[in-house]
């Protein structure tokens, strides 16, 4: 069983500072959605107030087609897993896991093997009869997911539950929470200041700042046709450009600024606004010679092996820095510190963009 | 340098525990001494009579099983009055927090003697009030020192339960209510559990701080008496070793629970550091 959320302009204030502005989304039963944003954008009070800690200002929201206004958190379908992850110390594993169910007043023998179906199913057989202080940080993540799962939520909201982990664990338990999810085909709403990690697990994300929703699509779109530039910079680098927006034909138009002239695609939604041009630097190549258009020459400052790629930085005229991203091939010519290069791109791989959508 | 900085700390250690101790061997010395006078000098021969006659002390008896009783009445009034403060001023602030941590504190800094005449005179008020003066329970005896030992001992036992309190994790309990438990599910199974060692802890400062308390039962009581009141007693008919057996065995009670106490505390903190290490193993495991 899963559920949908719809959040409909809902608003929520802090005395005189609104933490959430008019956000409206609608997630789908059994979808991983993630509100990706810094600190402060607003997203874990999204999540609060979906579990029933914090009441809305304004707006509604709906579980399952059911407004909850005024549903207390232990008598919604949701599940909660906080960041510090907040097992309880004192209980085994399997009371922790089963303690949704114990206050339920399941009894004994059932809680013990629903633990232990759960803790299958986290794939951390054999810890039931364990103190949580003897789990490492990724093992009490699982029996985290378990203790959520047992009270069978239709939706499961995520609270950073990775951030205190290390690396090599994170990106471990990445592909263990999209696997459980998928397994169990309940809603997930996943919170995250992690681009990488709301990118890689999520079908849908929702990217916050200042308490607005600034896009809600998939994580594809996210980064390729981002809506504004906090979007752009939130989820990956960027070669930006300022200028004057020139005339638009075909969904393109030109930018004439300090830079030079350039062409690049514009959304509907950013035509007659100031706009600046954003292109990635993957998306941005290096040539000994200029070329036809959107080429910028620069002089290569820093060279950066990173594995799988070089990243290529420089100056150009009036100090603007650029970057640009030369793959490891083995082919590709790496142009050496002091090197003077053009820095090129595709006016279909360029974006103009407004700033954030914030009030004004 | 460093070495005579050294030396001189545990000069210091050793005079300061000589100090402690010497008053304490004198006194347990005398219990064994075949003398009519509390002393250890002149020493007249090793004697268990002392304990033989205090053990045939019908009096003595009587005044220890009041103390027991004063005792655990106060353990079960003070600890949960305490506790329940605590509970209480973690969850408000400001203001009231500061009003009724003065009030709850307050009896702590009374004198005993003003607690004790100021319980006499308030049960006796009442007990005017509703027409029977003197009459239980408004008159004095055993359960108004109860009372009034209760006024300032659930003062402890909340500053006690009030620090365990400070390292309570809140979201322990928004995670329990959020797994559909109600807020009493949630004192009983998630915090009153983290607070048993400070409620063991004070239960016990509780029950000694009532054996021991003399100015507040001294005015409370009135014909029954309590173990430090009879010893006050004796004192004043004229002292005999006797009252040393008693000292004695109460020391080594005392020696026998703390050595109790902080062998249970090493073990728990043993089977923690194994349960960490275990912990650390399991995460190094992961990482390979």
């Amino acid at each position: 069983m899963s559920a949908g959320i719809d959040l409909e302009n809902v608003c929520c204030d802090f005395g005189s500072f609104r933490a959430v502005d008019n956000a409206s989304v609608s997630i789908r039963p059994g979808e991983f959605f993630s509100f990706l944003g810094p600190s402060g954008c607003g997203k874990t009070t999204i999540l609060r107030m979906v579990s029933g800690f914090i009441e809305p200002t304004e707006g509604t929201i709906r579980i399952g087609g059911k407004d909850v206004k005024g549903t207390r958190p232990n008598q919604r379908p949701t599940a909660l897993i906080f960041q510090n992850l907040a097992l309880f110390p004192l209980m085994p594993i399997w009371e922790n896991i089963s303690f949704g169910l114990e206050v339920r007043g399941v009894d004994k023998a059932t809680r013990r093997r629903r633990a232990e179906e759960l803790l299958t199913l986290v794939d951390l057989p054999g810890a039931a009869d364990k103190m949580v202080s003897q789990l490492s940080g990724g093992q009490k993540q699982r029996v985290a997911i378990a203790r959520a799962l047992a009270v069978e939520p239709q939706v499961m909201l995520l609270d950073e539950p990775l951030s205190a982990l290390d690396l090599k664990l994170r990106q471990h338990m990445r592909a263990e929470l999209r696997a459980i999810q998928k397994r169990t085909g309940v809603t997930f709403i996943y919170i995250t200041h992690d681009q990488g990690e709301a990118l890689a697990m999520s079908d849908r994300v929702g990217v916050m700042s200042q308490g607005r929703i600034q896009q809600i699509a998939a994580p594809r779109d996210i980064y390729d046709n981002p809506v504004n530039g906090f979007v752009a910079s939130f989820v990956g680098e960027n070669n930006i450009f300022e200028g004057e927006v020139g005339p638009v034909s075909d969904g393109m138009a030109g930018l004439s600024g300090p830079h030079g002239r350039f062409r690049a695609r514009i959304t509907p939604e950013a035509q007659g606004k100031q706009v600046r041009l954003y292109v990635r630097p993957e998306h941005t190549r290096l040539t000994g010679t200029a070329a036809a258009e959107n080429s910028v020459e620069m002089e290569v400052t820093e060279v950066a092996f990173e594995g799988a790629f070089i990243s290529v930085h420089g100056v150009a005229a009036g100090g603007k820095r650029l970057s640009a991203e030369v793959k490891n091939d083995g082919v590709t010519q790496v142009p050496e510190v002091g090197a003077r290069v053009f820095a090129t791109f595709d006016a279909a791989r360029a974006l103009l963009l407004p700033d954030a959508n914030v009030r004004g | 340098m460093s070495r005579n900085r050294a030396l001189l700390g545990q000069l210091y250690f050793g005079l300061f525990i000589l100090y402690l101790l010497v008053p304490l061997i004198v006194m347990a010395g005398a219990a064994f001494n075949d003398s009519k006078l509390p002393t250890v000098a002149p020493w007249k021969g090793f004697t268990w009579k002392w304990f033989g006659e205090l053990w045939a002390d019908q009096v003595m008896w009587g005044a220890f099983v009041n103390s027991i009783l004063v005792a655990l009445a106060v353990v079960a009034l003070a600890v949960p009055i305490g506790t329940a403060a605590a509970i209480v001023l973690n969850s408000i602030s400001g203001k009231y927090r500061a009003t009724l941590y003065g009030f709850m504190v307050a009896p702590v800094l009374a004198p005993g003697l003003v607690i004790g005449i100021s319980t006499v005179l308030f049960w006796n008020q009442i007990g005017t009030t509703v027409g029977a003066p003197g009459t239980w329970p408004f008159g004095r005896g055993l359960h108004l020192a109860t009372l009034g030992q209760v006024s300032y001992i659930a003062a402890y036992v909340m500053l006690l339960v009030l620090a365990r309190l400070q390292s309570f994790d809140p979201g322990l309990e928004e995670a329990a209510l959020d797994l559909g438990a109600s807020h009493g599910q949630v004192l009983r199974r998630i915090l009153l559990p983290h607070l048993y060692p400070a409620v063991a802890a004070s239960a016990a400062i509780a029950f000694f701080q009532s054996i021991e308390n003399f100015n507040v039962t001294l005015f409370t009581k009135a014909n029954e008496t309590t173990l430090t009141v009879y010893v006050f007693s004796q004192v004043r008919a004229g002292i005999t070793p006797k009252i040393n057996a008693l000292a004695f065995i109460l020391i080594l009670l005392t020696l026998v629970l703390a050595l109790a106490y902080e062998m249970n505390r090493r073990r728990r903190a043993r089977i923690e550091a194994e349960r960490q290490a275990e912990a650390r193993r399991a995460e190094e495991a992961m990482l390979l």
